[in-house]
């Protein structure tokens, strides 16, 4: 099988919609096929690829297939974008003790 | 393109203690930015710092292992004292818009970044968890181990 990860998954909007769709509630793969103008396969292609990616869970219930959110790896990403974003936070500390620096030297210099 | 930004920006607020003459003073003039810019352990070259709408910014990021960073921006917008508005035209491509708010003595800075999508946002975030986000990371915490030390 080839090696996916959450970021994978959540690349194409289609998908994104799909977790959406079954985030509170599992759906049936006929459910989800159905609100999309795409066809059966391509829905069956995104469901195929969100399940390798761990991110949904097939269960059959006779002849159903539901599909259920598996949401605890999208914690991976909120986790990711956190580190981004201290990385501009760490721009703003610099600037903080630059000005602090600049302020000390403006009152000794005059 | 969606008018909707929330999956793919982040913000930014913080308040400076320094008023706003010198806050925008930093922000404006290249040798001050070469000061502060980049991450811990990175130096600055700006080449072209022209703050007009349409003008170039152009600065080298200088890692410390010797890795250079183009980073190519065009100024959008740069109202005086209020608001500094670029474009980033090199990967990752994204609109930058800082606001100030003088408040006396501190200036009050809102600073909004928006990927063009949600796709861009994730791969930069991916990337840079791969390239800076560990280094990055224990630098901090020795920084932080130290001066508990202190």
């Amino acid at each position: 099988m080839i090696r996916r990860d959450v970021f994978q998954a959540i690349a194409d909007p289609t998908r994104r919609q799909i977790i959406n769709m079954i985030a509170d509630k599992p759906l049936n793969v006929n459910a989800i096929a159905d609100s999309f103008d795409v066809s059966r396969q391509a829905i069956s292609l995104h469901i195929k690829i969100l399940v390798e990616c761990e991110l949904l869970k097939i269960n059959k219930q006779g002849r159903e297939r539901y599909c259920e959110a598996k949401l605890d790896q999208l914690g991976e990403v909120s986790s990711w974008i956190d580190q981004y974003r201290q990385h501009w936070e760490s721009k703003l500390d610099n600037l903080e003790t630059y000005l602090y620096q600049l302020k000390k030297e403006r009152k000794h210099g005059k | 393109m969606e008018n909707n930004t929330k999956d793919r920006e982040l913000l930014i607020t913080r308040v400076l203690n320094a008023p706003i003459d010198l806050v925008w003073e930093v922000w404006t003039k290249p040798e001050h930015i070469a000061k502060w810019w980049g991450p811990n352990g990175f130096t600055n070259t700006i080449t072209t710092m022209d703050m007009k709408p349409g003008g170039e910014w152009n600065l080298v990021m200088h890692g410390p292992d010797g890795t250079d960073y183009d980073n190519q921006s065009i100024f959008k917008e740069v109202v005086h004292h209020r608001k500094i508005v670029y474009q980033h035209v090199s990967a990752p491509s994204f609109t930058s818009t800082i606001e100030f708010d003088a408040q006396g003595e501190q200036t009050h800075l809102k600073w909004h970044m928006v990927f063009e999508s949600h796709e861009e946002f994730i791969q930069v975030v991916k990337t840079f968890k791969a390239d800076e986000g560990l280094k990055q990371n224990i630098e901090k915490l020795s920084k932080y181990l130290a001066e508990m030390g202190a």
